[in-house]
Protein backbone atom coordinates (compact mmCIF):
# COMPACT_ATOMS: atom_id res chain seq x y z
CA UNK A 1 0.00 0.00 0.00
CA UNK A 2 2.08 3.06 -1.05
CA UNK A 3 1.26 6.30 0.89
CA UNK A 4 0.50 9.62 -1.43
CA UNK A 5 1.76 13.17 -0.35
CA UNK A 6 -1.32 14.95 0.48
CA UNK A 7 -1.45 17.56 -1.10
CA UNK A 8 -4.29 16.01 -3.04
CA UNK A 9 -5.61 14.85 0.25
CA UNK A 10 -8.68 13.08 -1.40
CA UNK A 11 -6.49 10.57 -2.60
CA UNK A 12 -4.23 10.05 0.63
CA UNK A 13 -4.27 6.70 1.65
CA UNK A 14 -4.67 5.40 4.73
CA UNK A 15 -2.95 2.39 6.79
CA UNK A 16 -5.19 0.12 8.52
CA UNK A 17 -2.69 -0.31 11.12
CA UNK A 18 -2.10 3.22 12.37
CA UNK A 19 1.38 3.15 11.49
CA UNK A 20 3.64 3.93 8.59
CA UNK A 21 3.72 1.02 6.03
CA UNK A 22 7.67 2.15 5.23
CA UNK A 23 10.11 4.15 7.29
CA UNK A 24 10.86 5.93 4.55
CA UNK A 25 7.88 7.94 3.69
CA UNK A 26 7.15 10.47 5.79
CA UNK A 27 2.77 11.22 5.92
CA UNK A 28 2.11 14.42 5.54
CA UNK A 29 -0.08 15.92 8.71
CA UNK A 30 -2.89 18.58 7.85
CA UNK A 31 -4.15 19.26 11.53
CA UNK A 32 -2.09 17.42 13.55
CA UNK A 33 -1.28 20.48 16.13
CA UNK A 34 -4.93 21.32 16.48
CA UNK A 35 -6.08 17.92 16.33
CA UNK A 36 -4.42 17.36 19.69
CA UNK A 37 -5.75 20.69 20.99
CA UNK A 38 -8.93 19.68 19.96
CA UNK A 39 -8.80 15.74 21.34
CA UNK A 40 -7.85 17.44 24.70
CA UNK A 41 -10.65 19.75 24.65
CA UNK A 42 -13.24 17.02 23.85
CA UNK A 43 -12.45 14.59 26.29
CA UNK A 44 -9.21 13.20 25.73
CA UNK A 45 -5.70 13.59 27.77
CA UNK A 46 -3.76 16.29 27.76
CA UNK A 47 -0.92 14.59 25.45
CA UNK A 48 -3.26 11.85 22.82
CA UNK A 49 -1.46 9.33 21.76
CA UNK A 50 -0.39 10.01 18.53
CA UNK A 51 -1.25 6.86 16.55
CA UNK A 52 -4.68 8.05 17.95
CA UNK A 53 -4.14 11.28 16.85
CA UNK A 54 -2.85 10.05 13.41
CA UNK A 55 -6.28 7.95 12.97
CA UNK A 56 -8.62 10.92 13.86
CA UNK A 57 -6.41 13.20 11.13
CA UNK A 58 -7.47 10.41 8.58
CA UNK A 59 -11.03 10.39 9.66
CA UNK A 60 -11.73 13.86 9.66
CA UNK A 61 -10.24 13.94 6.30
CA UNK A 62 -12.17 11.39 5.00
CA UNK A 63 -15.30 12.70 6.50
CA UNK A 64 -14.60 16.29 4.91
CA UNK A 65 -13.86 14.87 1.40
CA UNK A 66 -16.83 12.55 1.42
CA UNK A 67 -19.30 15.81 2.66
CA UNK A 68 -17.32 17.79 0.09
CA UNK A 69 -18.24 15.34 -2.69
CA UNK A 70 -21.94 15.25 -1.86
CA UNK A 71 -21.77 18.70 -1.90
CA UNK A 72 -20.69 19.08 -5.27
CA UNK A 73 -22.82 16.62 -6.11
CA UNK A 74 -25.72 18.35 -5.04
CA UNK A 75 -24.04 22.06 -6.34
CA UNK A 76 -23.65 20.78 -10.11
CA UNK A 77 -27.24 20.63 -10.06
CA UNK A 78 -27.35 24.43 -9.87
CA UNK A 79 -24.19 25.12 -11.34
CA UNK A 80 -21.54 26.37 -8.69
CA UNK A 81 -20.63 24.91 -5.17
CA UNK A 82 -22.53 26.96 -2.41
CA UNK A 83 -22.25 27.32 1.31
CA UNK A 84 -25.59 25.81 1.25
CA UNK A 85 -25.02 22.42 -0.17
CA UNK A 86 -23.38 21.73 3.01
CA UNK A 87 -25.72 23.06 5.24
CA UNK A 88 -28.49 21.02 3.13
CA UNK A 89 -26.60 17.72 4.30
CA UNK A 90 -26.42 18.34 7.69
CA UNK A 91 -29.69 19.65 7.72
CA UNK A 92 -30.70 16.76 9.77
CA UNK A 93 -28.21 17.46 12.52
CA UNK A 94 -29.34 20.27 14.71
CA UNK A 95 -25.96 20.89 16.33
CA UNK A 96 -23.76 21.03 13.21
CA UNK A 97 -26.49 23.13 11.89
CA UNK A 98 -26.75 25.49 14.21
CA UNK A 99 -23.22 26.10 14.84
CA UNK A 100 -22.44 26.69 11.24
CA UNK A 101 -25.65 29.38 11.30
CA UNK A 102 -23.82 31.13 14.48
CA UNK A 103 -20.76 30.91 12.04
CA UNK A 104 -21.94 32.47 9.23
CA UNK A 105 -24.08 35.14 11.74
CA UNK A 106 -20.48 35.86 13.34
CA UNK A 107 -18.44 36.38 9.98
CA UNK A 108 -21.00 38.80 8.70
CA UNK A 109 -20.73 40.80 11.85
CA UNK A 110 -17.19 41.02 11.97
CA UNK A 111 -17.47 41.77 8.60
CA UNK A 112 -19.89 44.67 8.99
CA UNK A 113 -17.83 45.38 11.83
CA UNK A 114 -14.51 45.74 10.03
CA UNK A 115 -16.03 47.97 7.24
CA UNK A 116 -17.15 50.52 10.02
CA UNK A 117 -13.83 50.09 11.37
CA UNK A 118 -12.30 50.85 8.07
CA UNK A 119 -14.54 53.59 7.29
CA UNK A 120 -13.79 55.51 10.68
CA UNK A 121 -10.13 55.12 10.33
CA UNK A 122 -10.24 56.95 6.94
CA UNK A 123 -12.24 59.86 8.42
CA UNK A 124 -9.41 60.19 11.35
CA UNK A 125 -7.13 60.58 8.58
CA UNK A 126 -9.10 63.00 6.48
CA UNK B 1 -5.64 32.04 3.05
CA UNK B 2 -4.23 34.46 5.82
CA UNK B 3 -5.92 34.38 9.28
CA UNK B 4 -6.22 37.93 9.93
CA UNK B 5 -4.94 41.06 8.51
CA UNK B 6 -7.61 43.26 10.20
CA UNK B 7 -7.21 45.38 12.75
CA UNK B 8 -9.48 43.49 15.37
CA UNK B 9 -7.87 40.50 15.37
CA UNK B 10 -4.59 41.79 15.13
CA UNK B 11 -4.75 43.87 17.42
CA UNK B 12 -6.50 40.71 19.88
CA UNK B 13 -3.44 38.49 19.22
CA UNK B 14 -1.54 40.83 21.05
CA UNK B 15 -3.64 41.51 24.21
CA UNK B 16 -6.15 38.49 24.67
CA UNK B 17 -8.25 40.52 26.91
CA UNK B 18 -9.05 43.12 24.97
CA UNK B 19 -12.56 43.90 24.80
CA UNK B 20 -14.58 43.44 21.47
CA UNK B 21 -15.81 46.60 19.12
CA UNK B 22 -19.05 45.42 19.92
CA UNK B 23 -20.31 42.52 21.53
CA UNK B 24 -22.06 40.54 18.49
CA UNK B 25 -25.26 39.10 18.88
CA UNK B 26 -25.42 35.27 19.53
CA UNK B 27 -26.78 33.19 16.57
CA UNK B 28 -29.54 31.55 19.24
CA UNK B 29 -29.69 29.31 22.19
CA UNK B 30 -28.70 26.05 22.65
CA UNK B 31 -30.65 24.70 19.04
CA UNK B 32 -28.87 20.94 19.75
CA UNK B 33 -31.40 18.63 20.97
CA UNK B 34 -29.37 16.24 23.31
CA UNK B 35 -28.16 18.99 24.77
CA UNK B 36 -28.33 17.75 28.63
CA UNK B 37 -27.73 14.75 28.62
CA UNK B 38 -25.40 13.76 31.13
CA UNK B 39 -25.33 16.56 33.09
CA UNK B 40 -24.21 18.20 30.32
CA UNK B 41 -24.62 22.10 29.64
CA UNK B 42 -25.17 23.36 26.87
CA UNK B 43 -22.51 26.09 26.02
CA UNK B 44 -23.35 28.53 23.67
CA UNK B 45 -20.36 30.35 21.92
CA UNK B 46 -20.83 33.64 19.97
CA UNK B 47 -17.81 36.12 18.85
CA UNK B 48 -15.29 33.82 20.34
CA UNK B 49 -13.74 35.26 17.06
CA UNK B 50 -12.50 37.27 18.00
CA UNK B 51 -10.87 36.30 20.52
CA UNK B 52 -8.75 33.50 19.26
CA UNK B 53 -4.89 34.30 18.46
CA UNK B 54 -5.30 31.52 15.85
CA UNK B 55 -8.18 30.50 13.92
CA UNK B 56 -11.55 31.84 14.13
CA UNK B 57 -13.94 29.46 15.70
CA UNK B 58 -14.27 27.75 17.91
CA UNK B 59 -15.54 25.26 19.21
CA UNK B 60 -18.90 25.18 21.74
CA UNK B 61 -20.66 23.20 20.13
CA UNK B 62 -24.06 23.72 21.46
CA UNK B 63 -24.39 20.44 22.66
CA UNK B 64 -21.63 19.61 23.55
CA UNK B 65 -18.85 20.09 26.37
CA UNK B 66 -15.99 18.32 27.71
CA UNK B 67 -16.36 15.57 29.32
CA UNK B 68 -14.50 17.40 32.33
CA UNK B 69 -17.52 19.59 32.48
CA UNK B 70 -20.04 16.54 33.09
CA UNK B 71 -18.41 15.66 35.87
CA UNK B 72 -18.38 19.01 37.68
CA UNK B 73 -18.11 19.72 41.37
CA UNK B 74 -18.74 22.54 43.43
CA UNK B 75 -15.16 22.96 44.31
CA UNK B 76 -13.90 26.49 44.99
CA UNK B 77 -10.06 26.80 43.72
CA UNK B 78 -7.75 28.56 45.00
CA UNK B 79 -6.71 29.21 41.25
CA UNK B 80 -9.33 32.41 41.78
CA UNK B 81 -6.93 34.70 39.30
CA UNK B 82 -6.50 31.99 36.98
CA UNK B 83 -10.65 31.69 36.31
CA UNK B 84 -11.06 35.46 36.90
CA UNK B 85 -8.94 35.81 33.64
CA UNK B 86 -10.69 33.73 31.67
CA UNK B 87 -13.55 34.89 32.89
CA UNK B 88 -12.90 38.08 32.04
CA UNK B 89 -12.00 36.99 28.16
CA UNK B 90 -15.55 35.08 28.52
CA UNK B 91 -17.87 37.66 30.06
CA UNK B 92 -16.68 40.09 27.42
CA UNK B 93 -18.82 37.41 24.99
CA UNK B 94 -22.64 37.21 25.88
CA UNK B 95 -22.77 33.55 25.31
CA UNK B 96 -26.33 34.45 23.84
CA UNK B 97 -28.83 37.34 23.73
CA UNK B 98 -30.50 35.90 26.24
CA UNK B 99 -29.28 37.21 29.64
CA UNK B 100 -30.03 33.81 31.37
CA UNK B 101 -28.02 32.00 29.64
CA UNK B 102 -25.21 34.17 30.40
CA UNK B 103 -25.79 33.75 33.99
CA UNK B 104 -26.33 30.30 33.91
CA UNK B 105 -22.90 30.20 31.82
CA UNK B 106 -21.05 32.50 35.09
CA UNK B 107 -22.53 30.33 37.63
CA UNK B 108 -21.18 27.14 35.78
CA UNK B 109 -17.85 28.85 34.79
CA UNK B 110 -17.22 30.28 38.29
CA UNK B 111 -17.16 26.91 40.11
CA UNK B 112 -14.75 24.99 37.49
CA UNK B 113 -11.61 23.37 38.49
CA UNK B 114 -8.43 24.20 37.26
CA UNK B 115 -8.47 21.29 35.49
CA UNK B 116 -11.83 21.62 33.97
CA UNK B 117 -10.67 25.16 33.64
CA UNK B 118 -7.66 24.45 30.72
CA UNK B 119 -10.09 21.71 29.12
CA UNK B 120 -12.40 23.92 28.75
CA UNK B 121 -10.01 26.72 27.24
CA UNK B 122 -8.65 24.21 24.84
CA UNK B 123 -12.29 23.28 24.05
CA UNK B 124 -12.86 26.80 22.71
CA UNK B 125 -9.10 28.08 21.40
CA UNK B 126 -8.84 24.68 19.13
CA UNK B 127 -9.94 24.79 15.50
CA UNK B 128 -8.33 23.72 12.18
CA UNK B 129 -6.68 25.99 10.56
CA UNK B 130 -8.14 27.61 7.79
CA UNK B 131 -5.23 27.81 5.22
CA UNK B 132 -5.23 23.59 5.59
CA UNK B 133 -8.58 23.21 4.93
CA UNK B 134 -8.63 25.54 2.31
CA UNK B 135 -5.91 23.26 0.53
CA UNK B 136 -8.19 20.32 1.43
CA UNK B 137 -11.13 21.52 -0.19
CA UNK B 138 -9.45 22.94 -3.19
CA UNK B 139 -7.93 19.48 -3.90
CA UNK B 140 -11.24 17.59 -3.57
CA UNK B 141 -13.43 20.02 -5.69
CA UNK B 142 -11.01 20.67 -8.40
CA UNK B 143 -11.55 24.23 -8.11
CA UNK B 144 -9.03 26.66 -7.42
CA UNK B 145 -11.34 29.46 -5.47
CA UNK B 146 -12.93 28.58 -2.45
CA UNK B 147 -14.94 30.97 -0.78
CA UNK B 148 -14.06 32.23 3.16
CA UNK B 149 -17.78 31.38 4.69
CA UNK B 150 -17.42 28.10 2.91
CA UNK B 151 -14.03 27.26 4.63
CA UNK B 152 -15.51 28.59 8.01
CA UNK B 153 -18.69 26.00 7.83
CA UNK B 154 -16.25 23.00 6.90
CA UNK B 155 -14.03 23.75 9.71
CA UNK B 156 -16.58 23.92 11.86
CA UNK B 157 -18.39 21.09 11.15
CA UNK B 158 -15.21 19.13 10.82
CA UNK B 159 -14.58 20.32 14.76
CA UNK B 160 -17.84 19.12 15.87
CA UNK B 161 -17.63 15.60 14.33
CA UNK B 162 -13.92 15.26 16.37
CA UNK B 163 -16.06 16.16 19.21
CA UNK B 164 -18.74 13.43 18.28
CA UNK B 165 -15.55 11.18 17.91
CA UNK B 166 -14.19 11.58 20.92
CA UNK B 167 -16.90 11.59 22.90
CA UNK B 168 -18.63 8.25 21.14
CA UNK B 169 -14.97 6.62 21.82
CA UNK B 170 -14.98 7.99 25.68
CA UNK B 171 -18.36 6.41 25.86
CA UNK B 172 -16.57 2.99 24.45
CA UNK B 173 -13.71 2.91 27.13
CA UNK B 174 -16.67 3.12 29.76
CA UNK B 175 -18.47 0.38 28.35
CA UNK B 176 -15.32 -1.57 28.35
CA UNK B 177 -14.24 -0.12 31.73
CA UNK B 178 -10.87 1.18 30.45
CA UNK B 179 -9.32 4.37 31.63
CA UNK B 180 -5.66 6.22 30.41
CA UNK B 181 -5.70 7.93 26.44
CA UNK B 182 -7.72 7.07 23.62
CA UNK B 183 -7.05 4.12 22.07
CA UNK B 184 -7.16 4.05 18.03
CA UNK B 185 -8.85 0.52 18.52
CA UNK B 186 -11.64 3.04 20.51
CA UNK B 187 -11.73 5.30 17.70
CA UNK B 188 -12.47 2.56 15.49
CA UNK B 189 -15.22 1.64 17.32
CA UNK B 190 -17.07 5.13 18.08
CA UNK B 191 -16.13 5.84 14.04
CA UNK B 192 -18.29 2.26 13.09
CA UNK B 193 -21.19 3.12 15.65
CA UNK B 194 -21.40 7.16 14.23
CA UNK B 195 -21.87 5.34 10.62
CA UNK B 196 -23.98 3.21 12.22
CA UNK B 197 -26.37 6.24 13.39
CA UNK B 198 -26.05 7.92 10.01
CA UNK B 199 -23.51 10.79 11.01
CA UNK B 200 -21.28 9.90 8.61
CA UNK B 201 -21.53 10.83 5.00
CA UNK B 202 -21.95 7.15 2.83
CA UNK B 203 -19.71 7.17 -0.35
CA UNK B 204 -22.20 6.37 -3.30
CA UNK B 205 -19.36 4.74 -4.56
CA UNK B 206 -16.90 2.86 -2.74
CA UNK B 207 -13.60 4.03 -2.02
CA UNK B 208 -11.51 1.50 -4.25
CA UNK B 209 -7.80 2.46 -3.49
CA UNK B 210 -5.86 3.51 -0.56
Amino acid sequence: MSNTPATAAASSSKSKAAGTSQPQEKRKTLFQKELQHMMYGFGDEQNPLPETVALVEDIVVEYVTDLTHKAQEIGSKRGRLLVDDFLYLIRKDLPKLNRCRELLAMQEELKQARKAFDVDEKELVD
Amino acid sequence: MKHSKDPFEAAIEEEQEESPPESPVGGGGGGGGDGSEEGRAEIDQTAEEDERPVDVRRPAKKSKTSVAVAEARNKDDDEEEEEENMEVELTKYPTSADPAKMAKMQTILSQFTEDQMSRYESFRRSALQRPQMKKLLIGVTGSQKIGMPMIIVVCGIAKMFVGELVETARVVMAERKESGPIRPCHIRESYRRLKLEGKVPKRSVPRLFR
